[in-house]
Protein backbone atom coordinates (compact mmCIF):
# COMPACT_ATOMS: atom_id res chain seq x y z
CA UNK A 1 0.00 0.00 0.00
CA UNK A 2 1.30 3.07 -0.61
CA UNK A 3 1.91 6.33 1.70
CA UNK A 4 -1.10 8.10 -0.14
CA UNK A 5 -3.76 5.66 0.85
CA UNK A 6 -2.34 4.74 4.17
CA UNK A 7 -2.37 8.34 5.54
CA UNK A 8 -6.07 8.36 4.59
CA UNK A 9 -6.56 4.97 6.11
CA UNK A 10 -4.69 6.40 9.60
CA UNK A 11 -6.62 9.61 9.56
CA UNK A 12 -10.01 8.58 8.80
CA UNK A 13 -9.50 5.47 11.09
CA UNK A 14 -8.36 8.16 13.85
CA UNK A 15 -10.99 10.26 13.17
CA UNK A 16 -14.00 8.07 13.26
CA UNK A 17 -12.57 6.52 16.74
CA UNK A 18 -12.41 10.30 18.19
CA UNK A 19 -15.85 10.91 17.10
CA UNK A 20 -17.67 7.15 17.02
CA UNK A 21 -14.98 6.62 20.61
CA UNK A 22 -15.24 9.68 22.61
CA UNK A 23 -17.21 12.78 20.98
CA UNK A 24 -20.52 10.51 21.18
CA UNK A 25 -20.73 9.81 24.82
CA UNK A 26 -21.61 13.55 25.33
CA UNK A 27 -24.09 13.50 22.70
CA UNK A 28 -27.49 14.70 23.72
CA UNK A 29 -29.79 11.51 25.04
CA UNK A 30 -32.65 12.91 23.97
CA UNK A 31 -35.10 11.56 21.17
CA UNK A 32 -33.99 12.35 18.02
CA UNK A 33 -36.61 14.10 15.50
CA UNK A 34 -38.28 10.83 14.19
CA UNK A 35 -38.47 9.65 17.49
CA UNK A 36 -39.97 12.98 19.24
CA UNK A 37 -42.57 13.37 16.18
CA UNK A 38 -43.56 9.68 16.30
CA UNK A 39 -44.51 10.27 20.68
CA UNK A 40 -46.05 13.41 19.52
CA UNK A 41 -48.47 11.82 17.42
CA UNK A 42 -48.89 9.28 19.41
CA UNK A 43 -47.40 6.64 16.84
CA UNK A 44 -44.63 5.04 18.76
CA UNK A 45 -46.37 1.70 18.91
CA UNK A 46 -44.99 -0.93 16.97
CA UNK A 47 -48.23 -2.43 15.04
CA UNK A 48 -47.15 -4.45 12.14
CA UNK A 49 -45.20 -8.05 12.15
CA UNK A 50 -41.66 -7.51 12.80
CA UNK A 51 -38.26 -8.96 11.64
CA UNK A 52 -36.42 -9.80 15.18
CA UNK A 53 -32.52 -8.86 14.48
CA UNK A 54 -29.75 -11.23 15.46
CA UNK A 55 -28.63 -11.39 18.83
CA UNK A 56 -26.22 -9.04 19.24
CA UNK A 57 -23.44 -7.63 21.80
CA UNK A 58 -23.77 -4.08 20.77
CA UNK A 59 -28.06 -3.78 21.00
CA UNK A 60 -28.30 -0.01 21.37
CA UNK A 61 -24.42 1.61 21.01
CA UNK A 62 -23.19 -0.49 24.36
CA UNK A 63 -21.46 -3.33 24.99
CA UNK A 64 -23.45 -6.15 26.66
CA UNK A 65 -22.37 -6.25 30.34
CA UNK A 66 -20.54 -3.19 30.51
CA UNK A 67 -23.75 -0.66 31.33
CA UNK A 68 -24.40 2.76 29.92
CA UNK A 69 -21.00 4.40 30.52
CA UNK A 70 -17.82 5.37 29.14
CA UNK A 71 -16.07 2.67 27.96
CA UNK A 72 -19.55 0.72 27.28
CA UNK A 73 -20.08 3.68 24.72
CA UNK A 74 -16.40 3.97 23.11
CA UNK A 75 -16.04 0.15 22.32
CA UNK A 76 -19.38 0.21 20.74
CA UNK A 77 -18.53 3.11 19.19
CA UNK A 78 -15.05 1.75 18.07
CA UNK A 79 -16.16 -1.74 17.27
CA UNK A 80 -19.04 -0.13 14.71
CA UNK A 81 -16.44 2.11 12.92
CA UNK A 82 -14.21 -0.50 12.07
CA UNK A 83 -16.81 -3.19 11.09
CA UNK A 84 -18.52 -0.28 8.94
CA UNK A 85 -14.44 0.09 7.01
CA UNK A 86 -13.72 -3.59 7.27
CA UNK A 87 -16.66 -4.49 5.48
CA UNK A 88 -16.31 -1.42 3.19
CA UNK A 89 -13.01 -2.73 2.27
CA UNK A 90 -13.91 -6.49 1.38
CA UNK A 91 -17.20 -5.66 -0.23
CA UNK A 92 -14.39 -3.31 -2.77
CA UNK A 93 -12.07 -6.31 -3.16
CA UNK A 94 -15.02 -8.67 -3.63
CA UNK A 95 -15.73 -6.06 -6.53
CA UNK A 96 -12.43 -5.36 -7.92
CA UNK A 97 -11.56 -9.26 -7.93
CA UNK A 98 -14.50 -10.30 -10.35
CA UNK A 99 -13.82 -8.34 -13.88
CA UNK A 100 -16.52 -6.00 -15.33
CA UNK A 101 -17.69 -7.36 -18.38
CA UNK A 102 -17.59 -4.14 -19.86
CA UNK A 103 -13.97 -3.86 -19.07
CA UNK A 104 -12.37 -5.47 -22.02
CA UNK A 105 -8.86 -5.01 -20.74
CA UNK A 106 -9.32 -7.82 -17.89
CA UNK A 107 -10.76 -11.44 -18.77
CA UNK B 1 -34.48 8.84 11.23
CA UNK B 2 -34.28 5.21 11.34
CA UNK B 3 -37.48 3.27 10.87
CA UNK B 4 -38.00 1.01 13.73
CA UNK B 5 -38.95 -2.24 13.65
CA UNK B 6 -43.07 -2.87 13.72
CA UNK B 7 -43.94 0.35 11.85
CA UNK B 8 -44.14 -0.55 8.28
CA UNK B 9 -46.79 -2.44 6.76
CA UNK B 10 -45.81 -6.07 4.18
CA UNK B 11 -46.46 -3.86 1.37
CA UNK B 12 -44.91 -0.54 2.35
CA UNK B 13 -41.54 -2.36 3.25
CA UNK B 14 -41.50 -4.91 0.51
CA UNK B 15 -42.03 -2.12 -2.28
CA UNK B 16 -39.25 -0.05 -0.70
CA UNK B 17 -36.58 -2.93 -0.31
CA UNK B 18 -37.09 -3.87 -3.58
CA UNK B 19 -36.60 -0.03 -5.20
CA UNK B 20 -33.15 0.02 -2.33
CA UNK B 21 -32.55 -3.24 -3.55
CA UNK B 22 -32.72 -2.21 -7.56
CA UNK B 23 -30.65 0.62 -6.55
CA UNK B 24 -28.27 -0.45 -4.69
CA UNK B 25 -27.50 -3.38 -7.41
CA UNK B 26 -27.31 -0.51 -9.83
CA UNK B 27 -24.75 1.26 -7.08
CA UNK B 28 -22.68 -1.69 -7.07
CA UNK B 29 -22.40 -2.57 -11.45
CA UNK B 30 -21.13 0.86 -11.54
CA UNK B 31 -18.95 0.80 -8.36
CA UNK B 32 -16.67 -1.90 -9.84
CA UNK B 33 -15.62 0.58 -12.46
CA UNK B 34 -15.43 3.72 -10.37
CA UNK B 35 -12.99 1.58 -7.80
CA UNK B 36 -9.60 2.83 -7.76
CA UNK B 37 -6.69 2.62 -5.71
CA UNK B 38 -7.40 5.67 -4.28
CA UNK B 39 -11.31 5.27 -3.80
CA UNK B 40 -11.31 2.15 -1.70
CA UNK B 41 -9.42 3.30 1.10
CA UNK B 42 -11.44 6.90 0.86
CA UNK B 43 -14.71 4.93 0.46
CA UNK B 44 -13.82 2.78 3.90
CA UNK B 45 -12.96 5.42 5.62
CA UNK B 46 -15.84 7.70 4.95
CA UNK B 47 -18.79 5.04 5.89
CA UNK B 48 -16.57 4.93 9.39
CA UNK B 49 -16.68 8.70 9.66
CA UNK B 50 -20.82 8.16 8.71
CA UNK B 51 -21.22 5.14 11.32
CA UNK B 52 -19.17 7.66 14.19
CA UNK B 53 -21.09 10.63 13.23
CA UNK B 54 -24.32 9.32 13.76
CA UNK B 55 -23.92 8.11 17.01
CA UNK B 56 -23.30 12.15 17.91
CA UNK B 57 -26.58 13.15 18.63
CA UNK B 58 -26.96 17.53 19.04
CA UNK B 59 -29.68 18.82 20.97
CA UNK B 60 -31.97 21.03 18.49
CA UNK B 61 -33.45 24.40 19.17
CA UNK B 62 -37.20 23.81 19.96
CA UNK B 63 -39.61 24.92 22.11
CA UNK B 64 -39.49 28.71 22.65
CA UNK B 65 -38.79 29.18 19.28
CA UNK B 66 -41.14 26.79 17.56
CA UNK B 67 -43.55 25.92 19.34
CA UNK B 68 -42.21 21.91 18.58
CA UNK B 69 -42.04 19.38 21.80
CA UNK B 70 -38.77 20.03 23.93
CA UNK B 71 -35.75 17.64 23.91
CA UNK B 72 -35.09 16.77 20.69
CA UNK B 73 -32.15 16.08 19.25
CA UNK B 74 -31.16 15.21 15.70
CA UNK B 75 -27.36 13.72 14.22
CA UNK B 76 -25.66 13.76 10.50
CA UNK B 77 -27.50 11.46 8.36
CA UNK B 78 -24.49 11.57 6.15
CA UNK B 79 -25.92 10.66 2.59
CA UNK B 80 -25.54 13.57 0.80
CA UNK B 81 -22.05 14.13 1.91
CA UNK B 82 -20.69 11.32 0.73
CA UNK B 83 -22.78 11.23 -2.30
CA UNK B 84 -20.93 14.29 -3.53
CA UNK B 85 -17.43 13.14 -1.81
CA UNK B 86 -17.66 9.51 -3.17
CA UNK B 87 -20.90 9.64 -6.14
CA UNK B 88 -23.67 8.71 -5.97
CA UNK B 89 -22.79 4.67 -6.73
CA UNK B 90 -20.12 4.51 -4.36
CA UNK B 91 -21.87 6.86 -1.53
CA UNK B 92 -25.13 4.20 -1.86
CA UNK B 93 -22.93 1.40 -1.34
CA UNK B 94 -21.09 2.99 1.82
CA UNK B 95 -24.38 4.42 3.36
CA UNK B 96 -26.05 0.74 2.67
CA UNK B 97 -23.73 -0.76 4.74
CA UNK B 98 -23.60 1.61 7.55
CA UNK B 99 -27.40 1.11 7.62
CA UNK B 100 -27.10 -2.74 7.35
CA UNK B 101 -24.29 -2.68 10.26
CA UNK B 102 -26.51 -0.48 12.30
CA UNK B 103 -29.70 -2.65 11.68
CA UNK B 104 -28.04 -5.91 12.83
CA UNK B 105 -25.63 -5.19 15.04
CA UNK B 106 -26.68 -2.24 16.96
CA UNK B 107 -30.85 -3.35 16.44
CA UNK B 108 -30.63 0.47 15.22
CA UNK B 109 -33.62 0.50 12.24
CA UNK B 110 -35.69 -2.05 12.01
CA UNK B 111 -34.53 -5.43 9.73
CA UNK B 112 -37.53 -5.64 7.25
CA UNK B 113 -37.23 -1.79 7.60
CA UNK B 114 -33.72 -1.88 6.01
CA UNK B 115 -35.13 -1.14 2.44
CA UNK B 116 -36.82 2.06 3.66
CA UNK B 117 -34.15 3.16 6.02
CA UNK B 118 -31.39 2.87 3.13
CA UNK B 119 -33.96 4.70 0.21
CA UNK B 120 -34.29 7.34 2.82
CA UNK B 121 -30.90 8.07 4.29
CA UNK B 122 -28.93 6.27 1.51
CA UNK B 123 -30.35 6.53 -2.35
CA UNK B 124 -32.23 9.81 -1.83
CA UNK B 125 -30.20 11.92 -0.29
CA UNK B 126 -26.78 10.07 -2.57
CA UNK B 127 -28.35 10.72 -5.65
CA UNK B 128 -28.72 14.42 -4.55
CA UNK B 129 -25.33 14.66 -3.51
CA UNK B 130 -24.00 13.29 -6.35
CA UNK B 131 -26.00 15.95 -8.24
CA UNK B 132 -23.87 18.96 -7.18
CA UNK B 133 -20.32 16.21 -7.11
CA UNK B 134 -19.02 18.36 -10.01
CA UNK B 135 -19.77 21.70 -8.53
CA UNK B 136 -16.59 20.57 -6.06
CA UNK B 137 -13.85 20.45 -9.06
CA UNK B 138 -13.87 24.05 -8.70
CA UNK B 139 -14.94 24.99 -5.31
CA UNK B 140 -16.80 28.41 -5.23
CA UNK B 141 -19.60 30.55 -3.20
CA UNK B 142 -22.10 28.55 -5.62
CA UNK B 143 -20.81 24.96 -4.50
CA UNK B 144 -21.33 26.06 -0.70
CA UNK B 145 -24.68 27.08 -1.18
CA UNK B 146 -26.30 24.71 -3.42
CA UNK B 147 -24.35 21.86 -1.23
CA UNK B 148 -25.83 23.31 2.07
CA UNK B 149 -29.38 23.73 0.57
CA UNK B 150 -29.42 20.21 -1.15
CA UNK B 151 -28.28 18.61 2.45
CA UNK B 152 -30.94 20.61 3.92
CA UNK B 153 -33.26 19.76 1.26
CA UNK B 154 -32.24 15.56 1.61
CA UNK B 155 -33.07 15.41 5.02
CA UNK B 156 -36.44 17.44 4.56
CA UNK B 157 -36.91 15.06 1.51
CA UNK B 158 -36.42 11.46 3.67
CA UNK B 159 -38.90 13.05 6.53
CA UNK B 160 -41.68 13.74 3.86
CA UNK B 161 -40.84 10.30 2.83
CA UNK B 162 -41.07 8.76 5.97
CA UNK B 163 -44.16 10.20 7.37
CA UNK B 164 -45.34 8.88 3.87
CA UNK B 165 -44.35 5.56 4.50
CA UNK B 166 -46.10 5.94 7.60
CA UNK B 167 -49.28 6.99 6.63
CA UNK B 168 -49.46 4.15 3.95
CA UNK B 169 -48.75 1.45 6.43
CA UNK B 170 -51.66 2.89 8.49
CA UNK B 171 -49.04 3.37 11.82
CA UNK B 172 -50.47 6.87 12.05
CA UNK B 173 -53.29 7.38 14.47
CA UNK B 174 -56.68 8.06 12.48
CA UNK B 175 -57.74 11.43 14.01
CA UNK B 176 -54.09 12.59 13.14
CA UNK B 177 -54.65 14.26 10.19
CA UNK B 178 -51.68 13.70 7.10
CA UNK B 179 -50.62 17.72 7.02
CA UNK B 180 -50.32 17.63 10.87
CA UNK B 181 -47.91 15.01 11.08
CA UNK B 182 -45.89 16.29 7.94
CA UNK B 183 -45.88 19.63 9.33
CA UNK B 184 -44.38 18.43 12.51
CA UNK B 185 -42.25 15.90 11.25
CA UNK B 186 -40.82 18.69 8.65
CA UNK B 187 -40.53 21.56 11.00
CA UNK B 188 -38.16 19.37 13.40
CA UNK B 189 -36.56 18.13 10.07
CA UNK B 190 -35.95 21.33 8.95
CA UNK B 191 -33.91 22.27 11.99
CA UNK B 192 -31.53 19.28 11.76
CA UNK B 193 -31.30 19.85 7.94
CA UNK B 194 -29.78 23.24 8.81
CA UNK B 195 -26.88 20.97 10.59
CA UNK B 196 -26.91 18.46 8.09
CA UNK B 197 -26.27 21.10 5.58
CA UNK B 198 -23.23 23.08 7.96
CA UNK B 199 -21.61 19.68 8.72
CA UNK B 200 -22.02 18.36 4.94
CA UNK B 201 -20.03 21.81 3.69
CA UNK B 202 -17.80 21.47 6.41
CA UNK B 203 -16.45 17.84 5.59
CA UNK B 204 -16.82 18.09 2.01
CA UNK B 205 -14.20 21.28 1.88
CA UNK B 206 -11.87 19.45 3.98
CA UNK B 207 -11.88 16.17 2.34
CA UNK B 208 -11.74 17.57 -0.91
CA UNK B 209 -8.51 19.72 -0.04
CA UNK B 210 -7.09 16.59 1.82
CA UNK B 211 -7.55 13.95 -0.65
CA UNK B 212 -8.29 15.60 -3.82
CA UNK B 213 -6.85 12.57 -5.93
CA UNK B 214 -8.93 10.17 -4.22
CA UNK B 215 -12.22 12.45 -4.51
CA UNK B 216 -11.81 12.89 -8.19
CA UNK B 217 -9.66 10.82 -9.40
CA UNK B 218 -10.00 10.55 -12.78
CA UNK B 219 -12.44 13.58 -13.03
CA UNK B 220 -9.23 15.77 -13.04
CA UNK B 221 -7.51 17.66 -15.95
CA UNK B 222 -4.79 15.02 -17.43
CA UNK B 223 -2.23 17.90 -16.14
CA UNK B 224 -2.36 18.89 -12.58
CA UNK B 225 -0.55 21.86 -13.69
CA UNK B 226 -2.43 24.57 -14.72
CA UNK B 227 -1.51 26.40 -17.72
CA UNK B 228 -1.61 29.97 -16.89
CA UNK B 229 -1.39 32.26 -20.44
Amino acid sequence: MNAYNRNTLIVGIAVALLIGGIVSYFASGDPDGFEKTQEALGADQPVHVSVEPPPSLFEGYSLKGLGEGFWSNAVAGAVGSLLVLGVLLVVARILKRRPSRQDPKKV
Amino acid sequence: MHIASGFLSPPAWVTMAAVSGAALAGSLAAARRQLDDRKVPLMGVMGAFVFAAQMVNFPILSGFLTGLPIGTSGHLGGGFLLGVLLGPALGIVAMASVLVIQALVFQDGGVEALGANIFVMGVLPGLLGGAVRRLWLKPSWLSYTVTFTGAAAGVLAGATLVILLLKWSATLPQNVSLLHALGLMDSIHLLIGLVEGAITVAVVRFVREARREAVFGAALPASPVEIKV
